[in-house]
């Protein structure tokens, strides 16, 4: 049974229609990733199916729950790391993730194991009590990674979830979400980022004005680049036909 | 022409360039954020309570000088706090230049100076808003002087005089901000204004200060005086800002658990850990738990100096208990303020919590911040001006009651960006209505009926409550009401 279950989902801003028809499932032990370009309706979809907007139409299913109708239940079931940069913060790590504990309700000594286990698996050991704003981005970026592991939800819901970190990380965190997605939980990735999708992903929706346009599994072996996919169904464009950027030089020379 | 002149020349024209678009981008950044037509019609707003204000002043036999300095107290806590409320620190002035102000954080990327660049800005700010705001409050001379042929003339003078002081205001601010980036810490800096202003009041200088912060009633040296003294504070502000400043990685231990544990009952759970964190971010962004003191310290120095401007011109001391309990209320805003200052409400989102629960937690820490904050202020200013019992029994229950009348005010209103919503016009027509409901009667009476009669005190400890209970019931309200916008997408 799918863990998430999107039909005829629409959700319009005033006479801006962001989503419209999006229709997908997706089943446990899959990484799904959610491919599109800049305002394909990605970050709306995300919201919705996490409660946080309300669809003008359209049924959302995750984890058995209504998004719409439950939002704090379907929040309490799953894991979140939204786009967006968390405002400047003035708890260190190790509080921030105490007061994530908190509000999900995970016992103080099994948030600290976890804190230690995250930080180290990471690298911010040594950052565990340094203010959250004072942070690096990538520093920022790998505690906001663990809040959204902490309680271990069997649905993870990650935008760009490889922003600011050093490839060394990136690595790390890649064949983390494939082994998580692997233990019989589902990982939902939003990415605008082709070669992250083709390298970790077991499936990707390729998501052009707001819906989905195609739906590929990238466990059947090799069928044609994810990226010539992705340009013909998004702009109906051949790869070969993309602006290059060669002799670009001579030409600006004046 | 030389290479030296084209040099200068050159130099002019782009700083003529990036004030055009500095300006062009703070127009556009207001009406972005507010809609055109609501965000343009806010300095009619401003005239409207201006001129309304002061014809009411003047039916009520209030003189026409101390409407006058009333108009300067204005501009100059206006020019203060338009210079980023910023003493209080570096990352108010993160937040807002470096999240806002796209051209402004350019210096990082072009060949800018940094420095000639924030010079410009805040040429621009003050420019900006003495036209957006001052000139508005400026029309409340015709009012005064009445319509005649000198009319322009008189709102122009106004003008000027409210502009100098709100430039000098804003001066002050960036004088301290610039000071704070050489590492002087904020508890200095607050130290020295105290200090300062302790000894303007205990040398008797105050009378003097004062007339330079009034131009249009003082001399043309005086006015030339003010001009400078801006003009130096600001150049030299410019020269010891250092714009490679970066604060030092802080660290801190862990209160979190600890915090959680000391608050009350009913903030257990999820409740316990919002408050805490609010909690938290307020004692540790720059200025500390300290910065709605100062905020409530500001508003109390601003209101004593204009009681004792009134007494001066009119002999009549108000009831300081209903005076200063009604008015003080008014610090539940700025103490909301420094509340979500550092927040946002999206990031809530990631959690199993709702926006009500988010607000819920507002209200408790803003009791356990505010009632203190208020509450030194208020008894300074009922032992300073000698209230009776009656008086400051009667002022302490309008104090609790109108702060959370206006607290709920301002959060069912402005939701979290409470700063944000005074340049809406519609929004900030609704608070200032809701506010002179209630205060505007009450300053009435604290100046008609003193010391306050036994029915007038009752009636008023009434008035305290009810709209203490009116607070609760529109705080109460704003979560839901937000939560439901947030979930529409608005």
């Amino acid at each position: 049974m799918a863990v998430i279950q999107v039909g005829g989902l629409r959700k319009s801003y005033g006479d801006v229609i962001a989503v419209d028809g999006m229709e997908f499932a997706v089943e446990r032990g899959e990484l799904y990733g959610f491919l599109g370009p800049n305002g394909a309706g990605k970050t709306t979809t995300i919201r919705a199916l996490t409660g946080q907007l309300r669809p003008d139409r359209g049924t959302v299913r995750v984890l058995e729950t209504d998004p719409a109708a439950e939002p704090i239940e379907t929040r309490r079931r799953v894991g979140i790391l939204p786009e967006q940069q968390s405002p400047p913060s003035f708890l260190t790590p190790r509080e921030y993730l105490e007061f994530v504990g908190d509000v999900r309700d995970i016992e103080p000594e099994r948030v600290a194991a976890q804190t230690d286990a995250w930080a180290d698996r990471l690298g911010f050991e040594s950052k565990l009590d340094t203010l959250h704003t004072d942070l690096s981005r990538g520093q920022q970026q790998k505690v906001m990674i663990t809040q959204a592991f902490l309680h271990e939800p069997d649905v993870v819901f990650i935008d760009e979830p490889l922003a600011n970190l050093d490839p060394l990380v990136q690595e790390q965190v890649k064949r983390f979400l494939v082994s998580y997605a692997a233990g019989d939980n589902a990982v939902f990735v939003s990415t605008h980022n082709i070669d992250v999708a083709e390298d970790i992903c077991t499936r990707v929706g390729i998501v052009a004005d707001g819906r989905i346009v195609t739906e590929r599994s990238l466990e059947d072996g090799d069928d044609g680049s994810l990226l010539e996919v992705f340009l013909d169904r998004v702009t109906g464009a051949d790869v070969r036909d993309a602006p290059s950027l060669d002799g670009l030089e001579s030409e600006l020379e004046v | 022409m030389t290479r030296a002149t084209t040099a200068r020349s050159r130099d002019r024209s782009s700083t003529w360039r990036l004030f055009a678009v500095l300006f062009r981008e703070e127009w556009r950044l207001h009406t972005r954020l507010f809609g055109g037509w609501r965000f343009a019609l806010f300095p009619l707003v401003i005239a409207v309570l201006a001129v309304g204000a002061t014809v009411a002043l003047q039916a009520t036999g209030t003189a026409d000088g101390t409407i006058v300095t009333g108009l300067h107290v204005l501009a100059l806590g206006f020019g203060l706090y338009s210079g980023t409320a910023g003493f209080a620190g570096s990352d108010m002035l993160e937040n807002v230049f470096g999240r806002l102000s796209l051209v402004l954080s350019t210096s990082t990327t072009l060949p800018l100076s940094r420095r000639r660049l924030l010079g410009v800005f805040l040429l621009k700010d003050a420019l900006f808003y003495a036209i957006a705001f001052v000139l508005p409050m400026a029309l409340s001379n015709a009012a005064l002087v009445g319509l005649s042929a000198t009319t322009p003339l008189a709102v122009a003078t106004l003008w000027l005089s409210l502009s100098l002081v709100f430039a000098a205001g804003m001066a002050l601010t960036v004088a301290m901000i610039a000071v704070r980036t050489r590492g002087v810490p904020t508890w200095a800096i607050s130290g020295a204004v105290v200090l300062g202003l302790g000894g303007a009041l205990a040398t008797g200088s105050t009378e003097s200060i004062w007339a330079v912060f009034v131009p249009i009633e003082g001399s043309v040296g005086n006015a030339l005086g003010l001009v400078a003294g801006t003009v130096l504070v600001s150049v030299g502000s410019l020269a010891l800002y250092d714009p490679t400043y970066g604060r030092p990685s802080r660290t801190a231990s862990d209160r979190f658990a600890r915090l959680s544990d000391a608050l009350p009952a009913s903030a257990d759970g999820a409740g316990g850990a919002l408050v805490s964190k609010t909690l938290l971010d307020l004692a540790r962004s720059s200025g500390g738990v300290w910065k709605p003191f100062v905020s409530a310290g500001i508003l109390l120095a601003l209101v004593a100096a204009l009681v004792g401007v009134v007494e001066t011109i009119t002999g009549i001391v108000p009831a300081p208990g209903i005076f200063f309990g009604g008015v003080l209320g008014l610090t539940a805003f700025t103490t909301y303020n420094w509340l979500t200052q550092f927040d946002s409400l999206e990031a809530y989102l990631a959690y199993p919590v709702s926006i009500a629960d988010v607000f819920r937690a507002k209200r408790t820490a803003f009791v356990l911040v505010g009632a203190p904050t208020v509450a030194v202020p208020y008894l300074a200013a009922v032992l300073w001006f000698e209230a009776t019992l009656v008086d400051a029994v009667v002022g302490a229950v309008l104090l609790a009651g109108y702060a959370l009348y206006y607290y709920g005010l301002t959060v069912y209103i402005a939701g979290f960006d409470p700063n944000e919503f005074l340049f809406d016009a519609v929004r900030f027509s609704l608070f200032t209505l809701g506010v002179g409901v209630a205060l505007v009667p009450t300053l009435v009476v604290g100046f008609v009926v003193v010391p306050p009669t036994g029915t007038v005190a009752v009636a008023l400890g009434v008035a305290g409550v009810v709209f203490g209970a009116v607070g609760l019931v529109l705080s109460s309200r704003a979560g839901p009401r937000w939560e439901e916008r947030s979930r529409v997408g608005e």
